[in-house]
């Protein structure tokens, strides 16, 4: 409830913000030009495709390339998204505001995870739109694209709250941003060395990010990633609540 | 049986980074009261006030509303405590009444009584004019009264105000006091201020605090001043003043002025009939600062006699 009401603020204050649609308008004026070129590329291909046996369809060609490359855009907008969270606050003097309104840490962190989270979503569900529009002229693997975008839905989630984390240590927004990026692109990559002496399933690839959610992309649903995604956001909002504790004590 | 004061600090204190910031302060508060916190720079009030408005934790003692342990029903701070910090915590980008009506969920305000509560605190702030306006195009005294407006509206048993007049012009400040005061006859006040009139308008009484001590709690306007200011024309000695029976300190400004500690309890008058009687010339005759200055600036001096022993 006390989570809802700090999250609902977080949006009308996204709203009343030239930042949030300017950054909303440019991922997605991004994403349709990408769209677009991955139409025509396969209407480009379609007639060599039509004498294929098991040719992939515009779901493979489409839909899943798509979000695929919207994912990898995700690793430097989420944190732009979430850095003035509780770092801005800081910056602005006005986290008082909320640590003397009688919430626990959990709840505050929870609300502003939340707010950064709705904002995110809706731009998922943007970007989505643009290639289950094709079913009104062709059969979409609905499963499929249902699953990858779940896989997008967790692997946001757990970037928000990385993110959420990384403000609720930084002091200014902008080292908040920084430092989040550079984690999720640290866990993005964390496994390419042993990808390339072609190990898959060690303890490193476990840890890296495309492991669990390249799944989805397949349209598999598996609990190990889902509890990888869980986990990781976990810690994270974990993290931030411990650190709005300390941050009661200091001076700013 | 006795009610529970509606504040009380009992041997509070509080560590920060290993360093004790505010040390066993015990300090009792009713509704109706102004307590005004005094102390210079880094004697512990804003420590000490986000203890009281349920920010921080203290790690030793106890902070209670009403009898209720603060940091074991973190509820009662959201209910019944307003918090102005001495910067006010405004949302630049959202009108006083949008950023209102949040303040006032936040506080637990009923979603069908946030209208009237935003009504209620704009008009008691003088805000009615700028309802609309972002915050972030407000001066610097509208904002403040905006932050005034959000530690009230949700008419707390306790509100708590962190050096509120800073910044503000002369007629900002008067219009404060004034508020000030009058949130006092129907809540408890905590004030924490430099600003020593600020005090002696608005607080019933004053706690003055030093490196993290409670050095004094008292009336602001029980005392009666007992230094004096006086100008003669003769030349006098320390021990010339001696012999009036009710001075007991004598201590000149210049070569024309003293400043004369009277025993406590003397009357003033009987003071200048002793000093024309003497023959010393008087040619003036006043306080010596106010009482409140005079403790508070012995409090704050007693730094520099403990850095020099």
């Amino acid at each position: 409830m006390s989570a809802g009401l700090i999250a609902r603020h977080e949006w009308r204050r996204l709203a009343v913000q030239p930042f949030a649609w300017t950054l909303a308008a440019v991922v997605l004026a991004f994403m349709a030009w990408q769209f677009l070129l991955a139409l025509q590329a396969f209407i480009d291909l379609a007639p060599k495709l039509g004498g294929l046996k098991d040719a992939p369809g515009v779901t493979d060609l489409v839909a899943i390339p798509l979000l695929r490359s919207f994912s990898n855009l995700l690793l430097p907008l989420v944190p732009l998204v979430t850095m003035r969270a509780f770092a801005g606050e800081r910056r602005a003097a006005t986290l008082p505001l909320l640590l003397a309104s009688g919430l626990g840490n959990g709840r505050i962190v929870l609300g502003k995870y939340l707010g950064a989270l709705g904002y995110l979503l809706a731009l998922v569900a943007l970007v989505a739109l643009m290639p289950l529009l094709l079913s009104l002229g062709t059969t979409l693997d609905l499963g499929k694209i249902a699953a990858a975008l779940l896989g997008i839905a967790f692997f946001t989630a757990a970037l928000a709250a990385i993110g959420i984390a990384c403000s609720s240590w930084a002091s200014q927004p902008a080292l908040a941003a920084a430092a989040a990026i550079a984690i999720s692109s640290l866990l993005a990559v964390v496994d390419a060395g042993a990808r390339l002496q072609g190990i898959s399933n060690s303890g490193i690839n476990w840890l890296a990010l495309p492991t669990h959610l390249e799944p989805f992309f397949r349209g598999i649903v598996a609990s190990v990633d889902i509890v990888y995604f869980v986990l990781l956001t976990a810690v994270a909002l974990a993290l931030a609540a411990r650190r709005l504790e300390v941050l009661r004590g200091s001076a700013d | 049986m006795i009610a529970a004061p509606t504040l009380a600090l009992d041997q509070v204190g509080r560590r920060l980074a290993g360093r004790e910031v505010v040390r066993a302060i015990s300090i009792e508060l009713a509704r109706g009261e102004v307590l005004g916190l005094l102390g210079v720079n880094g004697a512990g009030k804003t420590t000490t006030l986000r203890m009281i408005a349920g920010v921080l934790a203290p790690t030793s003692g106890s902070v209670r509303l009403d009898g209720a342990d603060l940091y074991e029903q973190p509820g009662l701070a959201r209910r019944r405590i307003g918090y102005l910090p001495e910067t006010p915590p405004l949302h630049a980008e959202l009108t006083a009444q949008e950023f209102l009506a949040f303040c006032a969920r936040l506080h637990g305000v009923a979603r069908a009584s946030v209208r009237a509560a935003v009504d209620r605190a704009l008009e008691r702030c003088e805000l009615g004019d700028v309802r609309r306006r972002p915050l972030g195009a407000l001066s610097k005294g509208f904002r403040q009264r905006v932050g005034v407006a959000q530690a009230i509206l949700h008419e707390p048993d306790l509100i708590v105000l962190d050096e509120p007049a800073s910044g503000l012009d002369p007629v900002q400040a008067l219009k404060l006091r004034a508020l000030v005061r009058g949130l006092g006859q129907d809540h408890a006040v905590v004030l924490s201020t430099h600003v020593l009139p600020d005090v002696a308008a608005c607080c019933d009484r004053v706690a003055i605090l030093h490196h993290g001590e409670l050095r004094h709690v008292g009336d602001v306007h029980a005392a009666t001043t007992t230094s004096l200011r006086v100008g003669i024309t003769k030349a006098l000695r320390s021990e010339d003043w001696r012999t009036l029976p009710m001075v007991v300190a004598a201590e000149a400004i210049d070569v024309a002025h003293w400043r004369v500690e009277l025993a406590p309890g003397s009357a003033i008058d009987a003071f200048a009939a002793a000093v024309v009687a003497a023959g010393f010339g008087l040619i003036a005759l006043g306080a010596d600062g106010t009482p409140l200055e005079s403790t508070f600036l012995a409090i704050a001096a007693s730094e520099a006699r403990e850095a020099a022993a």
